[in-house]
């Protein structure tokens, strides 16, 4: 039952999911309405409860047994208990029940997401660009006709969309514009067809019951 | 260790180092770099510029802290375009992250109005001119849900306030009332758009992408299901030079004072990439 019962919703699910677009009836609509704006909020609340209590769990877990870097798990913890706090009781910009200044110095949420969380995450893909660099000096190399094919081709539309490509050649934007628009969608659509396939496939299998690998555990 | 070798090995510290010298100094000493605009950009501003005057300009804030340095200045300029215009502006979040930059985004150019304007007609008013409708979780929920109704999907703001009682939102039911979505984003949501709620309701659907991810939208422009697409720093330095010669609004042009930085940094990679080609052939010549 514990196999069989989630297969049975999924397939309900699923063929009351494809049906509202190809049935315009109102009770078909209405009825997909509510499972979309009501019942779908309801499930990812649920998630979010689920995903934040592993999250959770996983670090209690690391702290308790002394894991690898497990004195980073107290700052993760820390600062979630801490920034949902303020976030709960200290509103958007500080218009909560809960003081979110001392003085001058505000720490409402904005405020700590602007001078705390964008500067973070802004140096973390900044540093990006210099693996980048690095691996491809190291690896991007003329070795056959297709690599150098790929490597004129990144060349010309590097070049292209830089200010410096129109003032080398006025025609090597349109050159670099014209590699994206033609080749570029040609192998793109057919990725795209092969994608859109597979999803289908595995999406019907899944529906019918006959991919079960979802449900975790043996056969 | 000879010439040839020193092409091939270059130390990556090396590297690390020429790239930091040639981002940094374009940022220190900033000048703005005017750029041709492309067919995608010219495409997207002409569709911002041909909202009827009695639907709205729904903008989906979906980029990070990651990705804000190229698609910030996007955000920027179109609504700086939009509200010269007097389009009225709806503005949301897919995602709970982008959530405070969105805020951001439209205070600065909220404020950037408000302080040039003469009486409140001339100003950009909360709930008149535009509203900020927050996030929903899942992303799908509020897409498909506002093919239907709009206050019902957001029944409170971002700041709180009942949809329902906001002057825009007598006037504004469902994507019926809604010229154009521009998506801005570093992810998958423009692909939701056109697949949900273009698909679906007929939404008209612009892009605003990171340039990693332009390659994945160039068949949906041909095709027309896009209204425009820009495409990173030079696709925002694009939009930045429309709204500057077309509307002459002379404002901080965030991505043209960003592009020498990439451009030298490009070049950079270029040059590197070559030199160790030069090496590589030389080597191979000798065996």
């Amino acid at each position: 039952m514990t196999r069989t019962l989630p297969l049975i919703l999924v397939f309900i699910f699923g063929i009351l999911g494809i049906i509202p677009f190809v049935v315009p009836h109102p009770v078909v609509q209405n009825s997909d309405e509510f499972l979309r704006n009501d019942l779908l909020r309801i499930l990812a609340a649920f998630a979010l409860v689920l995903g934040l209590g592993s999250l959770l769990r996983v670090h209690f877990d690391k702290i308790q047994h002394r894991r690898e870097n497990w004195e980073y798990s107290w700052v993760l913890l820390i600062t979630f208990f801490v920034t949902s706090i303020i976030g709960l009781f200290g509103g958007v910009s500080g218009t909560g029940p809960l003081p979110t200044k001392i003085g001058n110095f505000p720490f409402d949420i904005q405020t700590i997401y602007l001078h705390v969380e964008v500067p973070l995450g802004a140096t973390m893909f900044a540093l990006l660009s210099f693996f980048m660099a690095s691996a491809a000096y190291r690896s991007f190399r003329a070795r056959s006709a297709e690599a150098t094919l790929l490597l004129i081709s990144a060349f010309v539309v590097m070049l292209g969309i830089l200010p410096l490509g129109n003032q080398i050649s006025p025609h090597l934007p349109s050159f670099a514009q014209w590699i994206m628009d033609v080749p570029n969608v040609a192998g793109k659509r057919g990725i795209a067809f092969g994608i859109a396939l597979g999803s289908l496939a595995t999406a019907l299998k899944i529906l019918l019951g006959i991919e079960r690998s979802w449900l975790g555990g043996g056969e | 260790m000879n010439l040839v070798d020193l092409m091939l090995k270059i130390d990556r510290r090396i590297i690390y180092l020429v790239l930091a010298v040639v981002v940094i100094l374009p940022l220190i000493i900033p000048s703005v770099q005017h750029v041709r605009v492309m067919p995608p950009v010219e495409k997207l501003y002409n569709a911002v510029d041909t909202i009827p005057v009695d639907k709205v300009l729904m903008i989906d804030f979906d980029y990070d802290p990651q990705t804000q340095p190229e698609l910030e200045p996007m955000a920027l300029a179109i609504l700086r375009h939009a509200f010269k215009k007097r389009i009225k502006v709806l503005a949301l979040s897919l995602y709970v992250q982008p959530l405070g930059l969105a805020k951001a985004a439209l205070d600065q150019v909220v404020g950037e109005f408000n302080a040039e304007a003469k009486s409140r007609a001339d100003s950009i008013i909360y709930g008149r001119d535009y509203i900020f409708l927050g996030w929903q979780p899942p992303p799908l929920v509020p897409i498909l849900g506002m093919g239907e109704s709009i206050t019902n999907v957001y029944k409170k703001d971002y700041y709180g306030n009942q949809t329902d009682t906001l002057p825009l939102m007598k006037r504004v039911k469902n994507y019926n009332q809604v010229g154009l979505l521009i998506c801005i984003s570093s992810g998958d949501p423009p692909l939701w758009w056109v697949g949900y709620a273009q698909n679906r309701f007929g939404l008209k659907v612009g892009v605003g992408c990171t340039a990693v991810s332009a390659s994945d939208y160039y068949p949906y422009l041909q095709t027309g299901q896009f209204s425009g697409l820009m495409v990173g720093m030079k696709g925002a330095a694009e939009y930045e030079e429309l709204v500057e010669t077309r509307l002459a609004i002379y404002k901080h042009r965030k991505a043209s004072t960003a592009l020498p930085s990439l451009t030298y940094a490009h070049l950079v990679m270029m040059i590197f990439i070559i030199i160790g080609n030069i090496g590589y052939f030389i080597k191979r010549r000798k065996k």
